[in-house]
């Protein structure tokens, strides 16, 4: 039976399941100590070893029942069987036999080894699902079968003719029956194939030519990629509570005490909270990156506790409380047209948006602050105002700056950017959400 | 002991007999589960809403097995010391005072520096020993001869770093401490960690554990809860507040009631003397099941229907 269960295992984790080596073997053993007699019971042993939530226990039971069910051929009750009204001849070929004599195991073995060999577990897209049909009946012998077919027909007597229709009959049957098992098949083994595809293939995508209806899944994912951030965070109170006994300051706490070790002291450690401050760039030069710059600061406002977001372009405001205000749609919609918020969509100048932090906000920069920024240094040849940002490169813990133009053209036509690398700590390109996850990862580490 | 122990889990019918005997009733799943846990030695982690019955499955566990429930209730900031042992360090420092003149005897004898360091050192373990050690639940449970059922309650609740440490426990039922070396259990106990799903536990500890998923019961096993916990109240009754419970917990509320408050409910009525369901008395006596102002209202406004649809 281990075969078996490695192949279900696999379908498990084609649905998205996840499961690991260890459970594997768990598996095998519980299906071993309670026997494969009772269904219910190897359902019950196998979900417990191998389906670790909720989630994934209905998982679970849909790609149980599915694998285990019963395919049209070995259950006779459900829709028509094959007629066996004929006697096959020894001439024939296997699977005319087989039709001819509604040998309904016979057929439903010689089909699932007609898949195996196909590999029909690879199975990926809808689009595969005909080929996989046509394929494992030139398997199962379909050739064969089409002679013995045509030489009934050819043969005038009444008895062939009788076969040859006895045998068109079960060919569509058979037909119909592939199909069915090929449709399960792929809802076992493909159905979170292409989501995770789909995916995979966002991340990759730059962000530039994403579209809109991709939008939500793309703030599902950033999301999920943002989150460690606070929750590393947010750890720090319990953190400085506890520890290990530190000597030094035992010792010198308890010098009161006539150096009678009275009163331990413990070792404490401390996390900051990140306190960031992000600068978004929304001018047109940015406009279709700027779209997921805007949701990734949104996502950023979702999980960071101390954050102040900016917008920029030829001036620079506060958009922070739009973000706990409005759900994502709205507030993005409203960063980007600018709406109410005194912003000027004009020529973009990184210079003048500089010098306004500086007069409203510097405040806001402390030795702990992460300073993010958002943009392409697009400058329109400006000022670039490159002593604030050396300003705030000593004031705060550090800049990154994040720009969707690759290092190559960083410095060429308008861009500033050559010019303000010496004040930034981390300067990157970013211009996908692997490039995100990444600067996620720099946020994490170094705190 | 061991032999008997292995007879009360030689089935799973077994299983679901004897813990109908230790008032805890079980479907299928929670004695599969069992089943394999005792032979597969592995702990089970129980999610399932609040008031199932998680932490009551545990104790009827060691009820049935006749051993002690050792439990351990996590909580943020809970660590090794509260959790696996700690050193005694007022006992260590009391004897140091206490055995001074003997320290001071034992170093008379000794000339030089050297001399006296190698003489302590012949006897600084003693204050390292078991003797001064605090056992704290998780090293309790293993040090137990006869074996144990340990409870770890609510570990959704521990920080990440516990449950990293916790992951040693579980798979090897053993733990380190390095004074003294690796502590290995007598017997291996039976673990449960029950789960609320405040947040989501990691893949590594999941991997080590049989995970069993108890949800809301359905109405046929309520009406068998409540007839073993609360055997007095009538079969009509029974199954009219079962229905009725089973209703509201199908409407929009902020908590939903639990199994252990239907039984409340069943041991109220019972005090109240109720043999029938009545308007009048479910609305007397919501607040048992229902733990919001918000709640009682929404089932109020539904009340005579649910009353008349679980009375019929």
């Amino acid at each position: 039976m281990e075969p078996v269960l490695l192949d279900l295992i696999a379908a498990l984790r084609a649905s998205g399941v996840r499961i690991s080596p260890s459970e594997t073997m768990d598996a095998m053993k519980a299906a071993a100590l309670v026997g494969y007699g009772d269904r219910m019971v190897l359902q019950d042993s196998l979900s417990a070893a191998l389906a670790k939530s909720r989630h994934e226990k209905e998982l679970f039971e849909t790609c149980f029942d599915s694998y285990f069910s019963f395919d049209g051929f070995s259950n006779p009750e459900e829709g028509p069987s094959f007629p066996a009204a004929t006697t096959p001849d020894d001439q024939d070929s296997p699977l005319t036999r087989m039709l001819l004599s509604g040998d309904n195991t016979g057929l439903s073995i010689s089909m699932r080894e007609a898949a195996k060999k196909e590999k029909i577990k690879e199975i990926y897209f809808f689009t595969q699902k005909s080929l996989y049909v046509q394929r494992i009946l030139k398997g199962m012998g379909l050739e064969g079968m089409n002679r013995d077919m045509e030489s009934f027909f050819s043969n005038e007597s009444a008895q062939s003719q009788q076969k040859a229709g006895a045998l068109r009959e079960g060919r569509d049957l058979l037909f119909e029956k592939v199909r069915d098992f090929v449709e399960s098949q792929f809802s076992l083994f493909a159905a979170s194939a292409t989501e995770e595809i789909l995916d995979k293939y966002l991340r990759d995508m730059k962000l530039s030519n994403l579209e809109q209806r991709d939008f939500h899944r793309m703030h599902a994912i950033i999301k999920r990629m943002v989150k460690p951030i606070n929750d590393y965070h947010s750890r720090r109170r319990k953190r400085a509570k506890r520890g290990s006994l530190d000597l030094k300051t035992t010792l010198r706490e308890n010098i009161a005490y006539q150096g009678l070790i009275f009163k331990p002291q413990w070792k404490t450690k401390k996390i900051d909270r990140p306190d960031m401050v992000v600068l978004c760039d929304v001018s047109r030069s940015v406009e279709t990156v700027a779209r997921f710059m805007l949701l990734f600061l949104y996502s950023l406002n979702e999980e960071v506790a101390k954050i102040s977001s900016f917008i920029c372009c030829s001036n620079l405001v506060e958009v922070s409380h739009l973000f706990d205000k409005y759900d994502v749609d709205e507030a993005l919609g409203r960063l980007q047209k600018g709406v109410g918020l005194g912003i000027h969509l004009g020529r973009t100048d990184y210079g003048q948006a500089f010098k306004d932090f500086k007069e409203s906000w510097l405040d806001k920069v402390t030795n702990k602050t992460t300073i993010l920024i958002l943009g392409d240094a697009r400058n329109n040849y400006g000022n670039p105002e490159t002593g604030i940002l050396s300003l705030l490169h000593k004031r705060g813990k550090r800049v990154i700056w994040l720009n969707p133009e690759s290092p190559p053209f960083w410095g060429t036509g308008d861009s500033d950017m050559k010019k303000y690398i010496p004040f930034c700590s981390i300067a990157r390109k970013c211009s996908t959400v692997n490039h995100l996850e990444q600067v996620v990862g720099l946020l994490l580490r170094s705190g | 002991m061991k032999s008997e122990h292995a007879r009360k889990f030689e089935s799973i019918d077994d299983i679901h007999k004897g813990f109908q005997d230790a008032e805890y009733v079980c479907n299928r799943q929670i004695a599969t589960t069992l089943y394999l846990a005792r032979h597969l030695e592995k702990p089970i982690l129980v999610e399932g809403p609040a008031g199932v019955g998680k932490t009551e499955l545990a104790k009827a566990a060691a009820a049935y097995m006749d051993i002690p429930l050792i439990r351990l209730q996590c909580y943020e900031g809970l660590d090794e010391s509260k959790a696996l042992y700690e050193w005694k360090y007022g006992k260590q420092l009391l004897y140091t005072q206490i055995l001074k003149d003997k320290l001071n005897d034992l170093l008379e004898e000794t000339d030089g520096l050297a001399a006296s360091v190698a003489k302590v050192h012949q006897y600084d373990d003693i204050f390292f020993s078991s003797d001064f050690l605090a056992p704290r639940p998780l090293l309790e449970a293993l040090q137990q001869e006869e074996g144990a059922v340990l409870l770890v309650d609510e570990v959704d609740k521990s920080d990440q770093e516990f449950e990293a440490f916790l992951l040693e426990v579980l798979s090897d039922f053993q733990v380190s401490v390095p004074e003294i070396g690796t502590i290995q259990a007598v017997t291996k106990p039976l673990v449960f960690l029950t789960s609320n799903n405040t947040r989501e536990m990691s893949e590594a500890l999941k991997r080590r554990c049989l995970h069993l998923f108890i949800p809301f019961p359905d109405p046929r096993l309520e009406r068998e809860i409540i007839r073993v916990r609360a055997p007095d109240v009538p079969e009509k009754l029974r199954g009219q507040l079962v229905s009725f419970i089973q209703q509201v917990r199908k409407l929009d509320l902020k908590k939903v009631p639990s199994v252990s408050e239907t039984i409340d409910w069943a041991k109220v009525l019972m005090i109240l003397n109720a043999t029938e369901l009545r308007p009048a008395l479910i609305k007397d006596t919501l607040n048992i099941f229902l733990k919001f102002e918000a709640d009682i209202e929404i089932v109020k406004e539904n009340l005579y229907q649910m009353a008349e649809r679980a009375t019929r």
